[in-house]
């Protein structure tokens, strides 16, 4: 079977890529947008193509041959959903079987209500632009799929940790630099997903007889928390998790401090706050005082504090969760069963964070 | 030799020879040094960017229409591939070259160029250009002055998503392109230290080739004065660019993509220093920095600037062929020894084929 994947150079295509040809699952062809992404896909001896995921006829040209298409392209919501059509319909003309989508569980928000499923309503207001931008990606897949041949499986996987992952990257990074934070001690449930078992599920979504048109959310066999995936990249690089202070407050995502910025500029503004009594402005400047950039007072006679932990909104979010998303019906459908334990999952993840040059005490674990 | 602008043929007209090797020939063109003459790529699709830069360019497709009569010098910028064979070709027809890094795939085919450089009484000089960065002749010559004590040990890594803009899948394709990240980056790395430090006497590697090109590698090299060092190199993890060195008496620390900048740490001392270079100061004034030392681009106009006065015989070529020679016998013993780095991420399935694939790989 020839499988081409879309997103080659990505955290989960390249994992894909590996694990498909190194354990011969199928013959794989990596597909990515420019020729420097190939890179990555370049140690093995494959055959590599360039295709703009925008792009219908180069994509057409790329999947030629290709029983399955695998959508991984990461990206801002205009990449989302730029991709969405060229990507099924250039399927469609290179006589494609089935088309695996990668959503994201995040269509369901950061923080999902208790008791959500796949049959949960999806709804386009969310505060985080990204999980409006898979909601539609998926609809506009859906309505592609009504009128198209190309047979359709959305995967919708958790927080996708492991080799070269951000998640394990920038909590390293935010170790080393003493930036780093957690979110309620960690207590949070990280509806996570060990990349080796997003693609046990993809395995199984090639095949599986009655996947088409369905979606699936995705996660690891063990119930954890923020603290549990953090506390081994910590232990790894000589951190205690325990000295890892809480973010102090939610910072707004850039764009509404950006426009906080310019409301504030505004010649409304201006005459606003000449008119209205000081009081008013105190307790208006209070209001707003969390969307601003946090100020230190800074003086020759004192050391500059430690700098503050701010929580992005997406962290918060995540960070509150407390409840693990189901993979029930995966596990019925696509026969998906983790074969990863969390355990054995985190000591892979050391392996690479030793293997990527970061300060690991133990590399060998 | 010309008292005219140096004529020069610019052979490859792909990223590198865009990015950098156009604006520092604009700068001394505009200098009156020289003048492009030639343009040579096979590709008229690579070529149209730089025959609007250099108009006056005559542009052919292959080397054979240059030669001492239409040229002074070639700056030869083709994949590492045709380094040899037309560095040899030009030479042959009296044309002075400079060739990019790395010089050549093999030390057969450098040690050929270097005979050609001789028979023919022309310049050979390398694109080795990070010895012309200050930070970098800083370094050497605290080295040499023994200012670190004896050494003990040096960590380099470099590192990050590979991003360069080539055009050509050929980069990474294995018998095209002369290896990966060792034969690209790696052998600036690795002239440094032989530039530095002297020939290393035994050396290991290990990279994650499987059929293909490296995207990691890891050399270990040891020193007939007992000191060890490594060298990570990735275009795949983001790795701290920079050279570290200890000795007995302190620890210097360069980052790499801060050409003016040096950090150094001295034993019995509380505190680093950690700076920006400066010129000395002109003229026998009161002792203080000069103006600031050159930034990255300008020190690539250095290079080209010292390979035309090298033409005109007014200088001798910075890195020569034979200066060049170690690091591209460093590069072919790193290969030969190369083993499979350890990916513990990969299940035994995995492993064991990604040790099949990597020996299989090592054999051709």
């Amino acid at each position: 079977m020839r499988i081409a994947i879309l997103g080659a150079s990505g955290f989960i295509g390249s994992r894909l890529v590996e694990m498909f040809h190194l354990e011969g699952i199928a013959e794989v062809r990596p597909i990515a947008r420019r020729v420097s992404s190939l890179a990555g896909p370049s140690r093995f001896q494959l055959d590599c193509r360039i295709a703009d995921g925008f792009d219908r006829d180069s994509l057409a040209s790329a999947f030629a041959d290709c029983e399955i298409v695998v959508h991984a392209v990461a990206g801002a919501p205009d990449v989302i959903l730029g991709t969405i059509a060229p990507v099924y319909e250039a399927a469609e003309k290179a006589g494609v079987r089935r088309l695996i989508y990668l959503s994201s569980a995040s269509v369901h928000g950061q923080n999902p209500v208790s008791g959500t499923t796949e049959s949960s309503g999806l709804s386009l207001r969310h505060a985080i632009p990204y999980n409006n931008a898979k909601v539609r990606a998926e609809r506009r897949l859906r309505r592609l799929r009504a009128r198209g041949t190309v047979e359709l499986v959305v995967l919708r996987p958790g927080i996708v940790f492991g080799p070269r992952s951000s998640w394990v990257s920038s909590f390293a990074d935010a170790l080393i630099e003493g930036k780093a934070h957690l979110v309620d001690r960690g207590r949070g449930i990280c509806n996570s997903l060990y990349v080796d078992n997003l693609i046990e599920a993809i395995r199984g979504a090639m095949s599986a007889p009655g996947a088409d048109g369905e979606a699936f959310l995705l996660g690891d066999r063990e119930q954890i928390t923020w603290a549990d995936l953090y506390r081994p990249i910590a232990e790894a690089l000589g951190f205690d998790l325990n000295t890892i202070p809480d973010a102090i407050s939610v910072a707004p995502d850039p764009m509404a401090r950006r426009l906080l910025k310019r409301a504030r500029r505004s010649p409304l503004a201006r005459r606003l706050s000449s008119v209205l009594p000081k009081k008013a402005r105190r307790a208006l400047k209070s209001a707003t005082s969390s969307l601003e950039d946090p100020k230190v007072e800074l003086s020759a006679w004192t050391w500059p504090p430690p700098p503050r932990s701010i929580a992005t909104l997406e962290m918060e979010l995540l960070g509150s969760c407390r409840y693990k998303l189901p993979f029930d019906k995966a596990t019925r459908l696509l026969g998906y069963e983790p074969p990863v334990s969390f355990d054995l999952a985190c000591r892979r993840m050391v392996a690479w964070l030793g293997f990527a040059g970061y300060p690991v005490r133990d590399p060998s674990r | 030799m010309p008292s005219s602008p140096v004529r020069v043929a610019l052979v490859g007209c792909g990223a590198v020879a865009e990015l950098s090797y156009a604006p520092a020939l604009r700068v001394l063109s505009a200098e009156g040094l020289l003048e492009v003459a030639a343009l040579v790529e096979p590709n008229p699709e690579s070529s149209r960017r730089l025959e609007a830069t250099f108009p006056d360019a005559r542009v052919h497709r292959d080397t054979t229409a240059l030669s001492e009569g239409t040229v002074d010098l070639a700056i030869v910028a083709s994949p590492p591939r045709f380094h040899a064979e037309q560095t040899i070709q030009l030479l042959r027809e009296g044309v002075s070259v400079l060739c990019e890094k790395p010089m050549a795939a093999t030390s057969l085919e450098a040690e050929a160029m270097i005979a050609a450089s001789a028979a023919a009484k022309r310049v050979l000089a390398i694109g080795l250009v990070r010895r012309f960065l200050p930070a970098a002749q800083t370094v050497r010559a605290l080295l040499a002055q023994g200012v670190l004590g004896d050494i003990q040990d040096f960590h380099f890594t470099e590192g990050g998503r590979f991003r360069w803009p080539t055009r050509s899948a050929d980069y990474f394709r294995p018998g095209a392109a002369n290896g990966g990240v060792l034969a690209d980056i790696g052998t600036h790395l690795l002239d440094l230290i032989v530039w530095w430090l002297g020939e290393p006497m035994d050396v290991r590697y290990e990279d994650d080739a499987m059929g293909g090109v490296e995207l990691n590698c890891r050399v270990e090299l040891r020193f007939p004065e007992g000191f060890t060092g490594t060298v990570r190199l990735s275009r795949d993890c983001d790795l701290p660019s920079r050279c570290f060195i200890r000795g007995t008496r302190g620890w210097l620390l360069w980052s790499i993509h801060a050409p003016e900048h040096l950090t150094l740490h001295f034993e019995g001392t509380a505190c680093v220093v950690s700076g920006r270079l400066h010129e000395l100061p002109a003229g026998p004034s009161q002792p203080g920095a000069g103006r600031r030392v050159a930034n990255f681009e300008q020190s690539f106009v250095e290079q080209l600037r010292n390979v035309v006065a090298s033409v005109r015989g007014d200088a001798r070529p910075f890195v020569g062929g034979q200066e060049a020679l170690a690091a591209v016998r460093l590069v072919e013993s790193c290969y030969r020894h190369r083993t499979l780095m350890p990916m513990g991420w990969l299940n035994e399935v995995e492993a064991a084929r990604a040790g099949k694939l990597s020996r299989e790989g090592s054999a051709r």
